[in-house]
């Protein structure tokens, strides 16, 4: 690798770009993860032949490290970065007071809700895709029966009041990120830019809410 | 008084084709042999950062220094209104000719016809560099630049950006300046200042200065020094000038041999925001296009405390309108501004202090509406109300004259050369093209014709004559220069007395204002000359300055400088004591014409009066620079 | 003077010299008229202070007009103080209170070391700026200034970045110590005209590597600059720079 390459590959703009970019993958990625979530409402073989579908294409395995790989990526860019900033500014104000007129809540919390969700990340896959295993038989295929899972995980009031603590630190995370991604990139018109940050706000809202409804939805239904 | 002639070298020929003959004329240095010379520039204002910036391309080893924490920030960054050009692009009849005319005018004819002949033609110039330079000019619709009038001309010819005219063009010197730094072709010494001029054999051959932060004093040889130092306008304590602007460079220089030219001739801006209380540090300007909608009043009986929207219109003195009924509110500056002292002579002056006029647009607001007021002076009316807290739109704005620009400063040859041989004045620091009265939007062009297009080639003669010789630091006139600048500070540090610094300075605006101020008569002069010397005794028995020198010591800065301004006020008393004339920015009392208008003598004082130092508390030795005005006729001036 | 006159307690960050440990030290003030600037308020103090013999508290100012971008002072944890678009020295006391305590510090940034108490050293600029902040253009090769028609959308918005000042509040309030919005002022000044497009990629990305080498920190896209300004310069300017870099980096040598 080149001098300059390596200068620029390390560069801040490239490194938010990056942090952007697969920011942005993610959020692709949340809206699918959703939109499969969604089956639970329509029922145990629709959920569950949808999960076995994923996982016995060997593609999965593919698309498992690509996201693998996005996460890693955005989380040690993000690392890294917060890193130099810190160091950006060895002594700290005695005193700093926001103006009022620019960060946010999402904005200035970026690192927090984001390590709140790399916990949750590894709670979650450890109790359901890692989780305990139960089997159920539709038209002759074994299947992992993840509804019965799902329920049971979130019959637990502690266990689902966690997700959805944690769907709200990543709301707070893609409001901010998502607009952020754009600007990152370079993306900036009179015309759409407000547009894009609204469309930020909404996505969060969408994702947020989707998200925090299935434990929600098991924890009320499936206790009763 | 001595007679002697000062030899100006202005250029042969007729006054259309001296510049071109001179550059001409003037030997070239060989690109190969131009990296031999060093120059050092001192000061990086738009005189200082353009020269510079071009010297250092055309090959010559550069230096440039400044005393602020960047070159940007020198005070040419703050000028507002514009640049004037003689480009004629608004096709109403604008030519180099009628520049070069306007300025000789305006200045009341007491500059040097070659030199503001050549300012005019390199003007178009100035502008066209600028906007290589991505100086962002206010444009029209058709992508071509916007101009607009000013300063009582009758042409369009100011090119400007937004009310920030002085930050830009600065910031494109700065630019140009940082670009051959970036070549390593330029060191730039920040926070450091010239405590002397050395001088070897009668000729400039560099400086000491003194960092700022360390307190250390460095030696510098060179091959030629340039002063672009700006004026001295803080010798009134309050002025519109930054609170460093000094005239320390051009003080040493003038100790060191370099003739200071007419000390007295200052310009007193008459729109600014006055004063309010014993702590103000510095006056704040409002561009004087405010003029062109405001009305100037005062009510018309002395002690009137009501309020000015209570005080009905036939009580009020619209006096410059009807003094002057033809130019009104629009007469020159120094018009204005002596008629504003006049008011408040009389007793008529308004405000909490009384040391003040009101400048009102409740008329103008009526007729054109407050969005059109606004679209034209809304920064300006958003700066009046942040300082003062009034609503001009609703509360006429209060104001009156304060010191802002020295057309006076160091004596220069054509050349641009001082009376030291190897030391150049650039900018408002030399003696300049203005004679008694600047118009408005000519600094900037000044600043940057002398350094962009003017030193460039002058430098060259001078050093066709004066070939490198070796000459460094290890010269004995540079350890001496550094010890006698050194005993300075130390002296300054041993007073040890009751009083700061600023005390000092504060008395000697007050004497300077009450009387080398807007009005000045002898007896006053007689006074200041009398006073000054004793405040300076004082000041050497009892200013205080806590700390010691060889560190960050803002004190013991600004007692060096008030030290200078303290011999620099007292020859300005005597140049104004000795002009027995009114001219320009310069009235006497006993000079003005039956309608008390400025009355010139041009019989006895059509010259440059050059001040030779003879020792601090020895009279300076006069030398005159007769001035020959062959193609604008002297005529008073009217403006009724 | 009015009877408006209020008493002030200070806290001020004093630091003898740059390489010696700083504290925050109290004061008083006091008969502090509305009418004076913040800066002249400090004066007073410092006059107290130097006929008690003491050191005086040194900070960097110079125009006092709000344009050299000299003065700088964390006011009550805010750069240039808590009025919006407005250098120190333009903040008049009359936005404080009787009474009232003012916590007065310096800039921090890694990249801005304090010199002596509120006084920082900002030549990184100076160095980002000869990194690329021209146009390479010699005197005397320009053409007429009117050979170039540029629009007046685009000379508008490149004089909304050239208005930067350099005064360092963007570093100052961004939490990240960042000067993306001073260096992204820059590159949008001359990449919005004909004149700096040429070089305008190379700039960007020269610009960038060196702010970066000096130690400022990344872009988080926050804003808090953009509000500190006291000229308002856009962070529309950052996204712009950030796309100029990408298409330098991705063409360039």
């Amino acid at each position: 690798m080149s001098n300059s390459l390596a200068i620029t590959l390390k560069s801040s703009v490239v490194k938010k770009q990056l942090i952007g970019i697969t920011g942005l993958l993610l959020c692709g990625f949340l809206v699918t993860h959703l939109l499969g979530n969604f089956l639970l409402f329509v029922g145990p073989e629709a959920f569950n032949k949808y999960g076995h579908a994923l996982t016995s294409n060997p593609l999965i395995y593919l698309a498992e490290a690509g996201l693998l790989a996005l996460f890693l990526g955005h989380m040690g860019l993000a690392l890294k970065a917060t890193l130099e900033n810190k160091a950006a500014r060895p002594q700290r104000y005695y005193m700093k007071t926001k103006t009022g007129r620019g960060s946010t809540i999402a904005s200035s919390t970026m690192p927090y809700t984001g390590a709140i969700l790399l916990a949750f990340i590894v709670f979650h896959l450890q109790g359901i895709k890692f989780g305990a295993v139960y089997n159920v038989t539709y038209d002759g295929v074994v299947m992992r029966d993840l509804y019965k899972l799902t329920f049971e995980k979130f019959a637990s009031l502690p266990y689902a009041a966690f997700y959805v603590v944690s769907m709200i630190a990543m709301a707070i995370h893609v409001s901010h990120g998502f607009w952020s991604a754009f600007q990152s990139v370079g993306f900036w018109h009179n015309r759409y830019t407000d547009s894009i940050r609204k469309a930020a706000i909404g996505y969060a809202v969408f994702v947020g809410l989707g998200f925090s409804i299935l434990p929600i939805y098991c924890f009320l239904t499936g206790a009763n | 008084m001595s007679e002697k002639k000062l030899d100006s070298k202005i250029p042969e020929g007729p006054i259309q084709e001296k510049w071109d003959n001179h550059k001409f004329s003037t030997k070239l240095i060989n690109p190969a042999n131009k990296r031999k010379y060093k120059i050092l520039v001192v000061g990086t204002g738009l005189a200082g950062s353009s020269a510079a910036a071009t010297l250092s391309e055309l090959g010559y080893k550069v230096e440039a220094f400044c005393i602020q924490d960047s070159p940007r920030r020198a005070h040419s960054i703050a000028a507002q209104g514009g640049i004037n050009a003689a480009k004629n692009y608004t096709n109403d009849g604008d030519s180099i000719w009628r520049l070069f005319y306007d300025t000789v005018k305006g200045g009341d004819y007491r500059a040097r016809e070659a030199n503001v002949y050549r300012l005019a033609q390199v003007s178009a110039n100035i502008i066209d560099q600028c906007a290589a330079q991505g100086v962002p000019f206010a444009r029209d619709y058709g992508g071509y630049l916007a101009n607009r009038s000013f300063g009582g001309a009758q042409v369009s010819r100011t090119f400007y950006a937004r009310g920030q005219t002085g930050q830009q063009l600065l910031l494109g010197a700065y630019s140009s300046l940082q670009k051959e730094v970036s070549k390593g072709k330029i060191k730039v010494h920040t926070r450091c200042e010239l405590v002397d001029v050395v001088t070897v054999d009668g000729r400039a051959r560099g400086i000491i200065t003194r960092d700022i932060v360390s307190g250390e004093f460095q030696k510098h040889a060179a091959d030629a020094v340039l002063l672009c130092t700006g004026g001295y306008g803080n010798v009134y304590y309050l002025s519109t000038n930054a609170m460093a602007s000094n005239a320390s460079a051009a003080w040493r220089a003038y100790k060191k041999g370099a003739y200071f030219a007419n000390p007295c001739f200052t310009q007193i801006h008459p729109t600014c925001i006055p004063v309010h209380g014993d702590h103000q540090s510095k006056l704040t300007l409002m561009s004087e296009s405010l003029r062109n909608d405001g009305r100037v009043w005062v009510p018309k009986n002395k002690d009137d405390t009501r309020k000015p929207q209570d005080i009905p219109e036939d009580e009020r003195d619209y006096y410059l309108e009807r003094i002057y009924p033809s130019f009104g509110n629009l007469v020159p500056r120094d018009v204005a501004s002596r008629n504003a002292k006049a008011q408040v002579d009389l007793g008529k002056g308004v405000g909490e202090t009384g040391v003040a006029v009101y400048l009102d647009f409740k008329d103008a607001i009526e007729r054109d509406g407050k969005d059109a007021i606004e679209a034209r002076y809304g920064n300006l009316f958003e700066m009046y109300q942040r300082i003062t807290d009034d609503d001009p739109y609703v509360v006429p704005m209060r104001i009156y004259p304060a010191v802002h620009y020295t057309m006076g400063g160091l004596w220069v040859d054509y050349n641009l050369m001082t009376t030291v041989p190897g030391l150049f004045a650039l900018g408002e620091a030399n003696f300049s093209d203005h004679g008694a009265n600047r118009l408005g939007a000519s600094a900037l062009m000044q600043g940057l014709a002398d350094g962009y297009f003017v030193i460039p080639y002058t430098i060259g003669g001078f050093f066709a004559e004066n070939t490198p010789d070796g000459l460094d630091e290890n010269h004995p006139a540079f350890e001496e220069a550094l010890n006698e600048s050194k005993s300075i500070f130390e002296k300054l540090l041993s007073v040890n007395g009751t009083t700061p610094v600023d005390h000092f300075h504060r008395e000697l605006g007050k004497i300077m204002w009450e009387y080398v101020g807007m009005g000045r008569d002898q007896e006053g002069l007689k006074k200041a000359i009398e006073e000054i010397p004793q405040l300076r005794k004082k000041f050497w028995s009892d200013v205080k300055i806590p700390g010691e020198g060889n560190q960050i010591n803002v004190e013991l800065e600004k007692a060096a400088r008030v030290a200078d301004f303290l011999e620099l006020g007292e020859l300005m008393a005597r140049d104004a004591l000795d002009r027995n004339e009114s001219c320009g920015g310069h009235f006497r009392e006993e000079s003005q014409t039956p309608e008390n208008e400025a009355l010139r003598n041009d019989e006895d004082y059509c010259h440059v009066s050059a001040w030779e130092f003879k020792g601090v508390d020895n009279s300076p030795e006069k030398h005159k620079e007769e001035l020959n005005f062959e193609y604008v006729k002297l005529s008073q001036r009217s403006y009724k | 003077m009015s009877n408006n006159n209020m008493n002030l307690n200070l806290k001020i960050w004093r630091q003898p010299k740059k390489s010696a440990p700083g504290k925050m030290v109290d004061y008083k003030v006091s008969d502090i008229s509305p009418d004076m600037s913040f800066l002249e308020m400090l004066d007073v103090l410092n006059i107290q202070l130097v006929e008690k013999g003491e050191d005086p508290v040194v900070f960097d100012h110079d125009c006092r007009e709000g344009i050299c971008g000299m003065c700088s002072l964390m006011i009550n944890g805010q750069a240039h103080g808590p009025e919006d678009r407005t250098t120190t020295c333009q903040l008049h006391m009359r936005k404080f209170r009787d009474g009232d305590t003012i916590v007065v510090e310096p800039w921090r940034a890694k990249a801005f070391p304090v010199l002596k108490d509120l006084m920082v050293d900002r030549t990184a600029f100076d160095e980002i700026i000869s990194a690329g902040g021209f146009i390479s253009v010699n005197t005397g090769n320009a053409p007429d200034a009117n050979a170039i028609p540029i629009s007046k959308e685009n000379a508008d918005l490149s004089m909304d970045a050239a208005a930067c000042i350099g005064c360092g509040a963007c570093v100052a309030s961004c939490k990240n110590a960042s000067a993306m919005l001073f260096v992204s002022a820059k590159v949008s000044q001359f990449s919005l005209l004909p004149q700096g497009k040429v070089e305008s990629s190379e700039r960007a990305v020269n610009m960038v590597n060196k702010m970066d080498e000096l130690g400022f920190g990344n872009c988080t896209n926050e804003a808090e600059c953009e509000a500190s300004c006291p000229k308002g310069i856009s962070i529309s300017n950052i996204a712009r720079m950030n796309r100029e870099y990408t298409v330098g980096s991705i063409t360039g040598k």
